[in-house]
C-alpha cells in the first residue's frame, strides 16, 4: 500500500517536473505558474467548490472505465454514453416540469437510462453477434456525438441562438447549491458508494473481479459470464450517463455544442492512471479536476496556455503507468537476487 | 457521368488516409503489437505537415516534417511499450491523449489560434498530371490529376504486401508476431523487428496525416484525424492484417464516406457524417456473422 502511494506520488512529481522544464524552455516561470494553478483551484472556499463540481464528471466516467476494465469488458464508450445521458436529461428537463423533489430524481434517472441505453446497444451487439465492444463502443461514440449535435441543431434548437444549443431546462431540475457547493457532489458520492459496494461487497462484484482477472477460471468456477457482461456494461454506461446528466443539471443547464468534447477521454485517462482501482479513481479524479480547473487561472495570471494541462495529464498517465511497471520488474529482480543469495549460503 | 467521377474521386480521397494508416497498422499487427496509436501518429503528422509547409513554404518539407512528427510519436511508443514494457493498450491511449494535447497546445503557442489554422502561405501537396493517361476519356480523369500522396499510397500498398510476404524482413516480422520466443532463440531479436515495424508505421501514419492537412484540405484543426485512426484499426482487425484486404476494405470505407457527402442533399449533415462509423459497425457485423458460420461449418465438417 505504502509502496503504491509512493510510486504514484513520484510519478506525478516527475511529470510535473517535466512540465516545469517545458515552461522554463518557453520562458515562463514554473513556480509562479504552478502557484497560480493551485491557487485558482484550491485557494479559497469558492474555488474549492468549483473544483469539486468540475471533478464530478471526471470521477464518474473514471469509475465507469475502472469498473469495466477491472471486470473484463473494454468499454471505451464513456464519451458517447455521457452525451446520451446528457441529452435525455435535457429532453426531460425541457418537456417535463415537476416540483424539485420529484424533478431532480427524475432527471437523474433519465441520465442513467440514457447512458445505460447506449452501452446496452454495444452489449447487445456483443451478446448477439459477438462484435467486440472495444470497436463498437468507439464507433458508437462518434454516432452519439453527431446524433446529439443534430438534436441540438434541429429539433431542440433554441430559436435565435448563435450556436447550436437547447433552451434552459426547467429551473426545478437545477441541482441546488448550498452556499458555493453544488449538490452534484453529493449525488456523485452516493453513486460512488453504491458502485464501491456492488464491486467490493456483493456476489456479482466478486464474480466481476474474478472474471476480470481470469475469465476462463471464472467460467469454469460456474460464473455466468454472459449475464455479468451485460450487468457490467449497463452499470458502467449508467455511471457515464449520470456524469452527463449532472453536467447539464449543475453546469450550463442546457445542452451546448461541444459539451462532450471537453470530457471525451477523461474517464479512460483517470481509470488508466488509477490502475482501475476504485478509491484511486476517486483521488485521481479530484486531482485532474484540480489541474483542469486551475488551468484557467494559470492562463489568466501567467499567460501560459491552458492547453498545457492536457499535455501534462497525458504525461502523468504515461509516467505513472511506466513507473508502476518498471518498479515491479525492479522489485522482482531484487527479490530474485535475495533468494539466490539465501540459496547459495 | 460527372457525378459518377466525382463519387469515385471522393471515394479515393477519403480512403487514402485510412489506407495509409492501416498499412502501418498491418505491419505492427504482423509483429504482434496491439497498436492503437495510429490516431495519435496521424494527428501529429497532420500538424507538423502544416508547420513545415507554412514555415518553409514548401510541400516536400511539409511531408518531411509530418514524417518526423509521426516518428516522434512512434519513438515514444517504442520507449514505453518495448523498452519499459508498459501495456500496449495503455501506451496507445496515453500516446493518443498526448498527441491531441501537444498539437492543440502547439497550435495555440506557435500559430496563436484556437480551433483551426488556415493561411494562404501553407503550400498544399500538388496534384500529379500524367501526360498520356490524362487523355483517356473517363479513366483519365480518375487515374491522372490525383494528389501525389494518392500515388504514394498505391505504391505503399504494393510495397507493404511485398515487404510482408516476399522479404526476409517480412518473414521475421510475421515470426515476431507468431512466436517471438522462437524468433529470439533463432538469433533474431524480436524487439528489434517490433521497433522497425513501429517506425515504418510512424512513417505511413505521417503520410496519412500529411494527406489530411495538405491534401484533403489545406489547414490544421484540433483533433482533425476525427477517429480515422480507429477506423483503420478496425480495418486491420477485420482482414487480420492482410495488405490487399486492407486496401479493399479502405476503399469500402472511402466509398461510404463519399456516399455520405452525396447524401447531404437528402439528409442533415450530422447524419451523413455518421456514415463511415456506421459502415465500420456494419463491416464488423458482417465479419462476425461470417466467422460464426465458418466455425459452425468446421464443427459440422469435423
Amino acid at each position: 500500500m505504502k509502496r503504491k502511494i509512493l510510486i504514484n506520488v513520484a510519478g506525478v512529481l516527475i511529470a510535473m517536473l517535466l512540465g516545469a522544464v517545458t515552461m522554463l524552455v518557453q520562458g515562463y516561470n514554473p513556480l509562479e505558474t504552478y502557484g497560480a494553478l493551485f491557487d485558482y483551484s484550491l485557494g479559497n472556499g469558492y474555488s474549492l467548490a468549483i473544483t469539486l463540481r468540475n471533478s464530478v464528471p471526471l470521477i464518474l466516467t473514471g469509475l465507469s472505465a475502472s469498473i469495466a476494465f477491472a471486470s473484463g469488458p473494454v468499454n471505451l464508450g464513456q464519451p458517447g454514453q455521457l452525451v446520451m445521458g446528457a441529452l435525455l436529461t435535457t429532453i426531460c428537463g425541457l418537456y417535463i416540469d415537476l416540483p424539485p423533489v420529484l424533478m431532480i430524481p427524475l432527471l437523474i434517472c433519465a441520465a442513467i437510462l440514457g447512458g445505460a441505453l447506449w452501452s446496452g446497444i454495444a452489449a447487445l451487439l456483443k451478446g448477439l453477434f459477438n462484435m467486440s465492444e472495444f470497436i463498437t463502443t468507439l464507433m458508437l461514440n462518434f454516432v452519439a456525438d453527431y446524433f446529439t449535435y443534430w438534436a441540438i441543431t434541429h429539433p431542440l434548437f433554441e430559436k435565435g441562438a448563435l450556436h447550436p444549443q437547447t433552451p434552459l431546462i426547467s429551473r426545478n431540475g437545477w441541482m441546488p447549491e448550498i452556499g458555493d457547493f453544488n449538490t452534484n457532489v453529493i449525488v456523485m458520492f452516493l453513486a460512488f458508494i453504491v458502485a464501491w459496494f456492488i464491486f467490493n461487497r456483493t456476489t456479482s462484484g466478486y464474480e466481476w473481479r474474478i472474471s476480470g482477472q481470469n475469465s476462463l477460471f471464472a467460467r469454469l468456477g460456474g460464473v455466468k459470464v454472459d449475464k455479468n457482461y451485460y450487468l457490467v456494461m449497463l452499470l458502467t454506461g449508467a455511471l457515464a450517463g449520470l456524469a452527463g446528466g449532472l453536467i447539464i443539471m449543475s453546469g450550463p443547464h442546457r445542452f451546448i455544442k461541444g459539451l462532450g468534447a471537453n470530457y471525451a477521454w477523461d474517464g479512460i485517462m483517470v481509470a488508466m492512471v488509477a490502475n482501475n482501482g476504485i478509491i484511486a479513481t476517486l483521488l485521481y479524479g479530484v486531482f485532474f479536476g484540480i489541474l483542469q480547473t486551475g488551468s484557467l487561472g494559470m492562463e489568466l495570471i501567467t499567460a501560459v496556455p491552458s492547453e498545457l494541462i492536457t499535455v501534462l495529464q497525458a504525461v502523468i498517465v504515461l509516467i505513472v503507468v511506466a513507473g508502476r511497471g518498471s518498479f515491479e520488474i525492479l522489485a522482482g529482480k531484487l527479490a530474485a537476487r535475495k533468494k539466490m543469495k539465501e540459496r547459495s549460503t | 457521368m460527372n457525378v459518377f467521377i466525382g463519387l469515385i474521386n471522393g471515394m479515393i480521397a477519403s480512403c487514402t488516409p485510412i489506407l495509409l494508416a492501416a498499412l502501418g497498422g498491418s505491419l505492427t499487427y504482423y509483429a504482434g503489437i496491439f497498436n492503437i496509436a495510429m490516431e495519435g501518429m496521424m494527428l501529429s503528422g497532420a500538424f507538423f505537415a502544416v508547420l513545415g509547409s507554412y514555415y518553409f513554404q514548401s510541400w516536400p518539407l511539409g511531408i518531411l516534417f509530418a514524417i518526423l512528427g509521426a516518428l516522434l510519436m512512434a519513438l515514444i511508443f517504442i520507449l514505453f511499450s518495448v523498452v519499459l514494457k508498459v501495456d500496449e493498450f495503455v501506451t496507445g491511449i496515453g500516446l493518443n491523449l498526448f498527441s491531441l494535447g501537444i498539437t492543440t497546445y502547439l497550435l495555440r503557442q506557435i500559430f496563436k489560434v484556437k480551433g483551426a489554422f488556415a493561411n494562404p502561405d501553407i503550400v498544399p501537396i500538388p496534384r500529379l498530371h500524367i501526360p498520356l493517361i490524362a487523355d483517356i476519356p473517363i479513366l483519365g480523369r480518375i487515374l491522372s490529376g490525383q494528389n501525389l500522396i494518392i500515388y504514394i499510397t498505391v505504391l505503399a500498398t504494393i510495397l507493404t504486401w511485398y515487404l510482408v510476404f516476399k522479404t526476409r524482413f517480412g518473414l521475421r516480422l510475421r515470426a515476431a508476431g507468431y512466436n517471438r520466443t522462437c524468433l529470439d532463440t533463432s538469433g533474431v531479436s524480436a524487439n528489434r523487428i517490433r521497433i522497425w515495424s513501429l517506425l515504418i508505421c510512424g512513417v505511413l501514419c505521417g503520410l496519412a496525416g500529411t494527406f489530411l492537412s495538405l491534401g484533403y484540405v489545406t489547414l490544421f484543426s484540433e483533433n482533425m484525424s476525427a477517429g480515422r485512426g480507429w477506423i483503420s484499426l478496425a480495418a486491420v482487425i477485420l482482414v487480420s492484417g492482410h495488405p490487399v484486404g486492407i486496401a479493399l476494405i479502405s476503399l469500402l470505407f472511402g466509398f461510404s464516406d463519399g456516399l455520405g457527402l452525396y447524401l447531404q442533399s437528402v439528409l442533415p449533415s450530422q447524419f451523413t457524417s455518421m456514415v463511415p462509423y456506421v459502415a465500420t459497425l456494419i463491416a464488423l457485423f458482417v465479419y462476425s456473422v461470417r466467422k460464426r458460420k465458418q466455425a459452425a461449418l468446421e464443427i459440422a465438417g469435423g
